[in-house]
């Protein structure tokens, strides 16, 4: 390791430079998670109103909360749809990344950037414009019409996550196999699948993540089911609850495991 | 041998694009063109009239709606990207090895649960919440400071927690390209501090920075969920909130709510358009 060099392009360079933007970092963190601690933190408290000092600490918001009917319908649907969302998301998306691969750097740029289009829409748009277009053509509201706004949530991210990593796909390897007699799905299963498989699976915990956390495009097209976002919404609504707490930290949980195994899988491949 | 790979590919790229014109494309425009109906009582009648456009831009309350909108997503924005480009500067140049494990920390943050974060902050910044509790006990204040919930600030303090994560992803991506060697040869030749970034670094990342901006103003100035959850009935309304009452409320109007989201995309698409002007005109100088 080089040593650290004191003008080497730090904000400060100097050991006061560095105390300060280690201060500024730490400020930012705390802002990010405070929220977070807040929410774990009452959802293990006594106090059923949230206040400080701290009483005494329970697991009873765990057990009202998964004691509550509607949660198991609304664990069981998210769950669903998490994995609707990945299994979809990613189906369309690795085809979608590997054709991109064999055009030009013009035409890639354009299909890449328009593809980030609905994520640069406010979520309420996609999710209005959607509730609109299934009353037009007579589809009730419901899961399928959620989960095929999760797609439409999910799929930019899955394809720039693969997008991303498959610019140092080799091409030719596949030329090669075929070269050899190998039929395309034998080329897919032997060659390019074991290549891909870490970049896939973290793709499609991403995207399960996103679908889990899914709020506002699922409330306009949901109609009266329950996901675990439109559950803790109506709660929220409600007044003080203090199961919203241990709801929330379940959510929390799983999403911090979905990514942070996406983050391991494609550390290992790297 | 050039005219197979492109049908190969047209086939791969066939589903998700057919996937995203029948689920984007098509909804946004028949959103566009419901935006042009009127609604007389339940009924809605198609046709082509700019009577809702009219509305949203000359009735007493749309247009003041919309300009607070647009301040606060503006102001939002002024605050996340400057914080995201110094995050993203000290974790490329000052933390180096442990910059990306702060970058991880930062993101995880990001799927820490969108709907439970804005209800944690309510706890944080109520009348009787966290801060104001903490602020009585360190005897800095006399009596809680109301303004910290229900008002356009809370809108904004939760809003800037939401979208900084996010702001810092494109600002880091184009940070990567920017060398040790860049940064030291322009110190050699002089710029340094706020020069140093304004005239050679700031140039070199300013497709991220823009990017940043254009998603932290647009997610900002869309959302209706923190507005509904920290901002109030009175000064903190946002057109995400009416929109979303046109669509879920008692009295739906659904032409309205399509004119109001179009009105305000616009809106964005144009000031976004002003600030990366602007920001070309200073980096310039």
């Amino acid at each position: 390791m080089r040593p650290a060099r004191d003008d080497a392009g730090s904000a400060g360079g100097s050991r006061a430079g560095r105390i300060v933007a280690a201060l500024f970092v730490a400020v930012v963190l705390l802002y990010l998670f405070a929220p977070v601690v807040v929410t774990v933190l009452f959802s293990l408290t006594t106090s059923p109103r949230l206040s400080l000092p701290i009483e005494g600490l329970t697991l009873d918001w765990y057990r009202e909360a998964f004691a509550n009917p509607i949660f198991t319908i609304a664990l069981t649907n998210s769950l669903l749809l998490a994995a609707i969302t990945a299994l979809v998301s990613v189906g369309l998306g690795v085809p979608f990344a590997f054709g991109l691969l064999r055009l030009r750097g013009r035409t890639r740029g354009t299909l890449v950037t328009a593809s980030l289009l609905p994520a640069a829409v406010p979520a309420l748009v996609l999710g209005i414009a959607l509730a609109v277009f299934f009353s037009g053509i007579g589809v009730a509201q419901g899961l399928p019409n959620a989960a095929i706004g999760h797609i439409l949530v999910a799929l930019p991210f899955v394809i720039l996550t693969l997008n991303a990593r498959l610019e140092t796909f080799d091409l030719s390897c596949l030329e090669a196999a075929r070269d050899l007699g190998a039929s395309p799905w034998q080329t897919f299963r032997d060659i390019t699948f074991p290549l891909i498989r870490p970049s896939v699976l973290g793709a499609a915990l991403l995207a399960a993540a996103l679908s889990l956390d899914e709020f506002v495009v699922t409330w306009f097209n949901v109609g009266n089911q329950q996901t675990l976002p439109v559950l803790i919404w109506g709660l929220l609504r409600r007044g003080i609850d203090p199961t919203v707490n241990a709801l929330a930290t379940v959510v929390l949980l799983s999403l911090t495991g979905l990514v942070l195994g996406a983050a391991l899988i494609a550390r290992r491949r790297a | 041998m050039t005219a197979r790979p492109s049908t190969a590919a047209v086939r791969q790229i066939g589903p998700a694009t057919g996937f995203f014109l029948v689920f984007f494309v098509v909804p946004l425009a028949i959103l566009f063109a419901m935006s042009f109906w009127t609604q007389d009582g339940f009924e809605r009648i198609p046709g082509f009239d700019l009577a809702n456009y009219l509305k949203a831009t000359t009735s007493r309350l749309y247009p003041a709606v919309l300009l607070r909108t647009i301040l606060v997503g503006f102001v939002t924005a002024a605050i996340v990207v400057p914080v995201a480009y110094a995050l993203a500067w000290l974790m490329r140049f000052t933390f180096e090895r442990r910059g990306r494990l702060i970058l991880g920390v930062v993101l995880i943050s990001l799927f820490s649960g969108y709907l439970v974060r804005i209800y944690a902050w309510r706890t944080i910044l109520g009348t009787e919440g966290l801060l104001n509790a903490a602020l009585l006990q360190l005897g800095l204040i006399s009596e809680p400071i109301t303004a910290l919930i229900f008002s356009p600030w809370a809108v904004m303090i939760v809003l800037v927690g939401l979208l900084l994560p996010l702001a810092v992803l494109p600002i880091w991506s184009a940070m990567t390209n920017v060398g040790r060697d860049h940064v030291e040869g322009a110190r050699d030749l002089g710029a340094t501090g706020l020069r140093l970034h304004r005239t050679i670094i700031l140039p070199m990342v300013l497709p991220g920075v823009g990017t940043a901006f254009a998603l932290s103003f647009v997610l900002a100035a869309g959302d209706f969920v923190v507005p509904t959850m920290v901002g109030g009935a009175q000064g903190g309304t946002m057109v995400g909130n009416l929109i979303a009452n046109e669509f879920r409320g008692s009295g739906a109007d659904w032409p309205m709510g399509a004119a109001l989201a179009f009105v305000i995309m616009g809106l964005l698409v144009l000031v976004h358009l002003v600030t990366t002007r602007l920001l070309r005109v200073v980096t310039r100088w």
